[in-house]
């Protein structure tokens, strides 16, 4: 057996590779060293073997279908407007939503928040020293009588008792007071009210609606035009 | 068939352009694909899978050989249905004693590659070189399959096989000669004419 520089160079003999120089000093080699020359013709007819083996037909037809490929119809470019749009519309429908349901328990917390602030404060009058704090429970005293609700009733009465006495602490509490009445009074109101008007809703509805009609419309039509 | 046309309008997804050169390459696709595999409805399934990738990467198609660059799309394919068997091997079945113990044959142990089933049909040729063939190693098949089958030049088995030329060359070479060892086996199969080198070189 030859080294397997000589056998490669064979190899590429056969197939035309070697440069007309290499050729003819290859082709002289041969001539002259059987053992090179039987190598020669163990290659050549080991390639001339396979050269010789019939070709096989396939035997079925490989063509593709869309299917195979996934490939989708053309859709118009007015097609990505719609798309968009009924996106848009739901996703601020789903916000209106999200609002309307948020927005009436974010004041109650509020309106919640205030009172107890409040009653903190009044406790805090009848614990600490001072002569604000001498006169709440003297003024918590007549609540009943005058009816009103018990949550807003010590800090009213406590304003208006500092107020007669004209301490520094009261005079601080009256702006909170006043805006507290405020929004105990408006909360009824706003607990009946959504912060998005039903009327939007239902115009994003109806465009998130007809949008999406219009893009199954638009590719059912590419689909048909397609077929 | 105008070949740079019909390719460039699949590159731009006409299926049909592209279905054109399926059926002007399918034949030799299959035939590349069985070489390699060495069963019919392997090859078949690969060749499929072979196209469908083709078709989606055509856009990748920059110019030269397109029989190359089909080829090399064939032979991924063949390597992805080889891996797939390596991992999932599967046992050929045996005969079964009287009793009830698989027969273990010293024929059969000599050559496992080879079932009796495949030895009989092993008469013919073709199943001669082909029994040769998935003797060699997967590289060296495909090299040799490319070039001595196909008909292919050296630049575009580098192409298809997408290794230097050098390798190739040495390939092809080693190929050959594992591929004359393996023939010799089967000397009463030879065409006249390659017995008569057997005669000549003897």
């Amino acid at each position: 057996m030859k080294n397997f520089r000589d056998i490669e160079q064979l190899s590429s003999y056969l197939d035309g590779q070697l440069s007309p120089s290499e050729s003819a000093r290859l082709e002289s080699r041969i001539s002259s060293d059987p053992e090179l020359a039987s190598a020669y013709n163990d290659i050549r007819a080991a390639r001339g073997i396979l050269r010789k083996l019939p070709a096989r037909k396939a035997p079925r037809t490989f063509t593709l279908t869309r299917q195979m490929v996934g490939l989708k119809p053309p859709l118009p470019r007015s097609y990505s407007v719609f798309r968009f749009s009924t996106t848009f519309a739901t996703f601020l429908l789903m916000l209106t939503f999200a609002a309307n349901a948020i927005a009436p328990n974010m004041r109650l917390g509020m309106g919640a928040v205030a009172p107890a602030a409040q009653e903190s404060y009044s406790l805090c009058n009848g614990c600490g020293g001072g002569p604000a704090a001498t006169e709440a429970p003297m003024a918590a005293a007549p609540a009943p009588e005058t009816g009103i609700v018990p949550t807003q009733m010590p800090s009213v009465i406590s304003a208006d008792s500092a107020r007669e006495v004209g301490t520094p602490t009261a005079e601080a509490s009256m702006p909170k007071d006043s805006g507290n009445e405020s929004v105990s009074q408006d909360q009824p109101e706003v607990k009946g009210e959504a912060l998005i008007p039903v009327l939007w809703q239902i115009v994003l509805l109806s465009l998130g609606l007809v949008s999406g009609l219009v893009m199954f419309v638009m590719r059912r039509a590419a689909m048909q035009k397609w077929k | 068939m105008d070949e740079p046309a019909l390719i460039q309008t699949a590159q731009r997804g006409d299926l049909d352009s592209f279905n054109t050169l399926i059926l002007h390459y399918q034949d030799m696709v299959f035939h590349t694909a069985l070489r390699i595999l060495g069963d019919e409805d392997q090859a078949a399934d690969a060749a499929q899978e072979a196209f469908i990738s083709a078709f989606r990467s055509i856009a990748t198609f920059r110019g030269g050989s397109f029989k190359a660059w089909l080829m090399r799309t064939v032979t991924n394919a063949c390597y992805d249905e080889l891996r797939r068997q390596k991992r999932r091997p599967t046992t050929p079945l045996e005969p079964d004693t009287e009793d009830g113990e698989e027969m273990d044959s010293p024929r059969w142990l000599a050559d496992p590659n080879m079932t009796p089933a495949q030895q009989s049909e092993a008469d013919e040729l073709e199943h001669a070189i082909q029994h040769c063939l998935d003797e060699l190693p997967t590289d060296f098949r495909t090299v040799v399959v490319l070039a001595d089958i196909q008909g292919m030049d050296y630049s575009e088995v580098a192409t298809a096989a997408r290794v230097p030329l050098g390798t190739i060359k040495s390939r092809l070479a080693r190929a050959r000669l594992r591929l004359r060892e393996c023939l010799r086996g089967f000397e009463e199969l030879l065409p006249s004419s390659f017995r008569l080198e057997e005669e000549r070189n003897s």
